[in-house]
């Protein structure tokens, strides 16, 4: 990674022009040409650095509800339990930690029921009963940026 | 609220913006919307805070934040307020929620924090706990990730399952 990399990775991050021509526009605050931007941004994507570009939205503003979810899975279940768990959309996130609740993810979903009833579902087809569901009742920070 | 129209755009943009000199134009099209007012309704959605961001997402591994953890603390009730707000202005904290135990997990404040190493990780934390007399918690490497993706709002094809 070079120091126009480091330059358009902090700009494009947070500050990513919403406008017709959005490369050209950085290009014009960064000194590159569009040409450049582009180039270096299909590199930084293909290097795996630069996941995607689009929005992130406050799923509370949708009205959507979302929750993290624990669960103690014994060891031998946890391919089918992660599984039957990803299968689901509104799951986007699912970590294998280090704790008797093992397996940890988000679920997001239009409403609460529909999260307590897939959890009831995922229980049932896998046979594990002990999953956790806490949704945020307060939150103190979300950063999305990171200064590279 | 979202109109019918804000619903299209957000599915065309929660993905990942095609690579082209004017992306918003080619997604436009894609509704028969015409490129103003598509950018248009855009920035309204970013104003309105519906979009909370827009831009680049990064794998964090590969761009030198090579560890992780989720710390989970115990507070006393009276002072989840005050420790959250405390530990929200760590530049290391990228999350800070309060969310209530359940059964037999007695944690009540969750944050991530992001070190280069997992020796820098369970440092932040012992400067969190130290900053605010905090002394129970746990910190959770992720030792494996099975998914992470980001959510699809609306769904396009009105037969996928929404949930």
């Amino acid at each position: 990674m070079n120091e126009t990399d480091r330059k358009i990775l902090n700009e494009i991050q947070s500050d990513f022009p919403i406008s017709s021509q959005p490369y050209h526009d950085l290009g014009r605050r960064l000194n590159l040409t569009e040409d450049e931007v582009i180039e270096a941004v299909a590199r930084l994507k293909n290097e795996g650095i630069i996941r995607r570009i689009g929005g992130n939205f406050n799923s509370a503003r949708l009205n959507f509800v979302s929750t993290l979810c624990a669960a103690k899975v014994p060891e031998d279940k946890i391919d089918m339990f992660v599984e039957v768990v990803n299968d689901y959309p509104g799951v986007t996130h699912n970590y294998l930690r280090k704790n008797p609740y093992n397996i940890w993810f988000t679920f997001i979903a239009e409403k609460m029921a529909h999260i307590d009833d897939a959890l009831k579902e995922i229980a049932e087809k896998t046979g594990v009963t002990e999953i956790l569901n806490m949704p945020a009742e307060k939150m103190f920070k979300i950063k999305v940026d990171f200064e590279v | 609220m979202v109109d019918e129209q804000d619903k299209k755009i957000i599915s065309l943009i929660q993905g990942d913006l095609p690579l082209d000199p004017s992306p918003f134009a080619l997604l436009a099209k894609k509704i028969g919307m015409d490129e103003d007012e598509f950018i248009d309704r855009i920035k309204s959605l970013k104003e309105r805070g519906i979009i909370r961001r827009f831009g680049a997402t990064l794998r964090h591994q590969e761009a030198g934040f090579n560890s992780n953890a989720m710390v989970a603390w115990l507070a006393p009730d009276s002072r989840i307020d005050q420790i959250g707000k405390a530990f929200a202005r760590f530049r290391e904290v990228s999350h800070c929620y309060h969310r209530a135990p359940q059964r037999d997990w007695p944690y009540n404040l969750y944050t991530m924090i992001h070190g280069s190493n997992k020796e820098e990780c369970y440092q932040i934390a012992d400067r969190l706990s130290r900053s605010t007399d905090l002394k129970d918690y746990e910190l959770l490497f992720s030792e494996k990730e099975f998914k992470k993706t980001s959510m699809r709002y609306f769904p396009e094809k009105t037969h996928e399952k929404t949930i």
